[in-house]
């Protein structure tokens, strides 16, 4: 898989695309790494290419959400395709993201 | 209550209204049939009186008629009448006097008037010569009436001053042998002597008989007996004269009736009659209401006094009948209320135990059946079982003691046994952790003996442990068991549990003692050694494993229920002494018929997780599992692997973790098996999904996944491996 982090506008824009599984995560999570402390910056993930994620990727996701939180900024999700939506709903996690 | 009452006071005034009526009835045909017998009576007495006076007339008639001969024979000599009345007084004693009055100038040597006259005097007849005395007979109405008439006739009443007596007489007149009249003859009959006839004997004491003339002059009535009497007999003859104007009726011999009041207001009635013949005088009898209707009213106040009794009687009898109505109302209400209140802790005791069978029709694995069957209302015996993770959860539990308290401990026991099985699948551990709870606070010294087993159903391996508890049964043979401690006795006590394997096709049967112990009566005999027999004989273990070999293709509900019939026809009609409570569950292996199987071994390394997803797209696309399906178990069994990868095995320690995919077409089942150390994902709580961010924990979630995911997830640790079962229908 791929990822990607930029800063646009002020924002941080985490491009994610292809297939995030358990390994992809944790090689995933050193770019996003930076996003745990996002300094009152909101993130925008940009999630139009994901295919596939697994709970190691969610955690990430969960992490970035309350470092934010933390630091009282907002995390959005853009483009989350259906068959993901499905996960984020069977974990609960459709009503702790905000998406676009 | 007020509506008892009225119904109370209602029945006695219906009934007094009854008594009342029955005697106004009686009373008015008794008295008109006391009225008829009065005016016989009366009738009869006048009749009978008449001629009993007219007897003593014509007596005195005839008496006097009879000595005619003899004063005619005499008439030349003016003296010798003396010797005539003599004779004429002493053959007649009853007569008072007699007398002779000659035509003025009969006798010239005695003067114009000659009348001699001969009485009866205390025993002695005197003479008297009554002319001599001044008086002058002839201007007597009497005198004249029989000299012009010529016959002879009875005067009224009137007074004799000689002797002071009221008199009636008899005056005949003599005629000499040329038929001359001479003189007359008279005799004299007291009405004293005639009341007394008449009053000899009456119908009532206080009735009385009188004469009166045809012109209603009072001639004899009873003796003297003071003015008050005196009066309301002038009181009575003036009613009667009064009435006799219109009344009196023109041809003697019929009674006349005249109701009659005295001076004194008692009604009457006085019945009075003429005579036949001569004199014609009326012959009258009184009678009083209150003497002939005697009897009656003291019946009616007899009666009155009864009733009044009788009603009191019957009010009290009522009143005491309504009371203990009453009482008894309430101690029905009080009865039906914890009768309606025993049926509901019945009710939520059954609503606690699964009530639902057969419970899993959709599963060709398993069947069971359960019966609970309390000796009182409600039980303090216990069954229950559950599916959760391909394992099923059973136990058969007994508390000690009956009703109440005994189901109250039983309440406690169940959800004790489903919080404890919630994460826990040992039943050992299960049984400690119930018995722990039990202990604390346990100061009723209740105890329980409990059966708890785990049957892992892809397996058909059973993990139990027995606190106490009858052994159950697999088919006829009975499970062996350690003997663990009841429940509730030491907090600290440590249970062991037990293992077997349970062959395809085999039945689980568990009951409580309340079957072996079911009693019925046997008539005492005497046994050759001299003992009796026992008077109660239980039903026992050896009728139980009876009924088990007879038949093993039983369902478990046919099981059940001719075990119950076996139990019912040993005990009869004996009353249930105990529980009873039996369970039997049905076992055989899913059977999966594999179109497709296949293997991955990969290392525990997160690394080797790519294969992993290589292996599940191709198997999927083997299968033919589409979007999104295919992604979802893929990340199901990712997410699985990564599980095992992360606790198996000792951080540093190189494993291998065995995955397979089998398929029959319907479903996808995979079986993950490793060799680390013993780790139950399933046995890990739920995370719960509705925190908020800040709340949510990082761990879960992957296990989380798989159980949303999968249809069934279970676990197994046979042979020092762990055994992960997914399985997912998709067809």
């Amino acid at each position: 898989m791929n990822a990607k982090l930029e800063e646009i506008d002020g924002k941080y824009v985490a491009t994610l695309e292809g297939e995030m599984d358990t390994l992809a995560a944790s090689e995933a999570e050193e770019i996003l790494k930076p996003l745990y402390n996002s300094n009152g910056k909101d993130v925008i993930i940009d999630c139009y290419g994901l295919e596939y994620i697994a709970s190691s990727g969610l955690r990430i996701l969960l992490g970035i959400l309350k470092g934010a939180k933390a630091s009282g900024s907002k995390v959005t999700l853009r483009g989350v395709n259906e068959d993901i939506k499905n996960v984020f709903k069977l974990t609960g996690f459709i009503n702790i993201f905000e998406f676009e | 209550m007020k509506l008892k009452t009225n119904t109370s006071l209602i029945t006695i005034i219906a009934a007094a209204i009854l008594l009342q009526g029955i005697l106004a009835v009686q009373y008015y045909y008794t008295r008109s049939l006391l009225a008829d017998e009065l005016e016989k009576r009366a009738e009869s007495e006048i009749t009978t009186k008449a001629v009993v006076i007219r007897n003593a007339l014509d007596l005195s008639e005839n008496s006097l008629m009879g000595h005619v001969w003899d004063l005619k024979r005499n008439l030349l000599h003016p003296d010798s009448s003396y010797n005539v009345m003599d004779w004429v007084l002493k053959s007649h004693p009853h007569l008072t006097g007699c007398w002779v009055a000659y035509v003025p100038d009969y006798f010239p040597e005695k003067g114009r008037l000659f009348e001699p006259f001969a009485w009866w005097d205390h025993g002695e007849i005197k003479h008297a010569e009554i002319a001599a005395e001044g008086r002058d007979y002839t201007e007597n109405p009497y005198y004249k009436k029989v000299h012009a008439t010529n016959t002879p006739m009875w005067t009224d009443v009137y007074q004799e001053n000689l002797i002071g007596m009221n008199l009636v007489t008899y005056i005949l007149p003599i005629h000499d042998e040329k038929g001359k009249q001479v003189a007359m003859f008279g005799l004299d009959v007291s009405t004293e002597q005639l009341g007394d006839t008449l009053n000899y004997r009456h119908i009532y004491p206080s009735s009385y008989n009188f004469l009166l003339t045809e012109k209603g002059q009072l001639i004899a009535g009873p003796r003297d007996e003071g003015e008050k009497k005196k009066l309301e007999l002038e009181h009575i003859i003036r009613m009667i004269n009064d009435s006799t104007v219109e009344r009196l009726p023109s041809s003697s011999g019929r009674t006349k009736v005249l109701p009659i009041k005295n001076p004194d207001g008692d009604e009457g009635l006085v019945f009075y009659t003429l005579f036949k013949g001569q004199p014609k005088w009326q012959i009258a009898a009184v009678c009083y209401d209150k003497e002939v209707y005697a009897k009656l009213v003291k019946m009616r106040r007899m009666i009155g006094i009864l009733m009044m009794l009788a009603l009191l009687v019957l009010g009290l009898i009522i009143t005491r009948f309504a009371r203990n109505d009453r009482k008894l109302q309430k101690v029905k209400i009080e009865q039906e209320r914890i009768g309606s209140e025993l049926r509901i802790a019945t009710n939520i005791q059954h609503e606690m135990l699964p009530k639902i069978f057969p419970p899993y029709p959709e599963r060709d694995d398993i069947d069971i059946y359960g019966m609970l069957i309390p000796a009182r209302a409600v039980g303090g015996d216990l069954y229950d079982f559950f599916i959760r993770d391909e394992k099923l959860f059973f136990c058969i539990g007994d508390v000690s003691g009956k009703g109440v308290p005994s189901a109250l401990v039983m309440a406690v026991i169940h959800s004790l046994f489903r919080m404890a099985t919630a994460h826990e699948d040992r039943p050992a551990r299960i049984m400690q952790t119930i018995n722990e709870t039990a202990c604390q606070g346990n100061n009723s010294n209740m105890f329980v003996t409990m059966f708890i087993g785990v049957l892992d159903l892809p397996t058909g391996r059973l993990r139990y442990c027995d606190a106490g508890h009858d052994a159950p049964f697999i088919n006829d043979n009975a499970l062996e068991v350690i003997p663990n401690l009841p429940v509730g006795v030491f907090d600290d006590f440590t249970y062991a549990g037990q293992e077997t394997q349970i062959a395809p096709d085999s039945t689980l049967f568990l009951y409580t003692d309340g079957l072996t112990e079911a009693m019925r009566s046997t008539s005492g005999r005497l046994l050759p050694d001299g003992r009796k027999n026992g008077q109660h004989e239980q039903f026992g273990l050896e009728r139980v494993k009876e009924v088990l070999r007879q038949d093993n293709n039983l369902s478990p509900k046919e099981l059940l229920e001719k075990m119950t019939v076996a139990v019912h026809s040993f005990v009869k009609d004996a009353e249930q002494s105990d529980d009873l409570t039996m369970m039997a569950i049905h076992y055989t292996p899913q059977k999966y018929e594999c179109t497709l199987s296949e293997t991955l071994v990969i290392r525990n390394n997160v690394k080797e997780v790519s294969k992993l997803s290589e292996f599940m797209k191709s198997v999927m696309e083997n299968v033919g599992i589409e979007k999104p399906l295919d992604r979802q178990l893929q990340l199901a069994v990712e997410e699985a692997v990564v599980n095992v990868i992360d606790y198996a095995y000792p951080v540093g320690q190189e494993g291998e973790i065995e995955i397979c995919v089998m398929s029959d077409g319907k479903t996808l089942k995979t079986v993950i098996i490793d060799s680390g150390v013993a780790f139950d994902p399933t046995a890990k709580e739920k995370p719960d999904t509705t925190l908020s961010a800040e709340d949510r924990q990082i761990g879960g979630l992957g296990i989380l996944l798989v159980r949303e995911i999968m249809d069934s997830v279970n676990y197994e640790r046979i042979n020092k491996q762990n055994i992960l079962t997914l399985t997912k229908k998709f067809n």
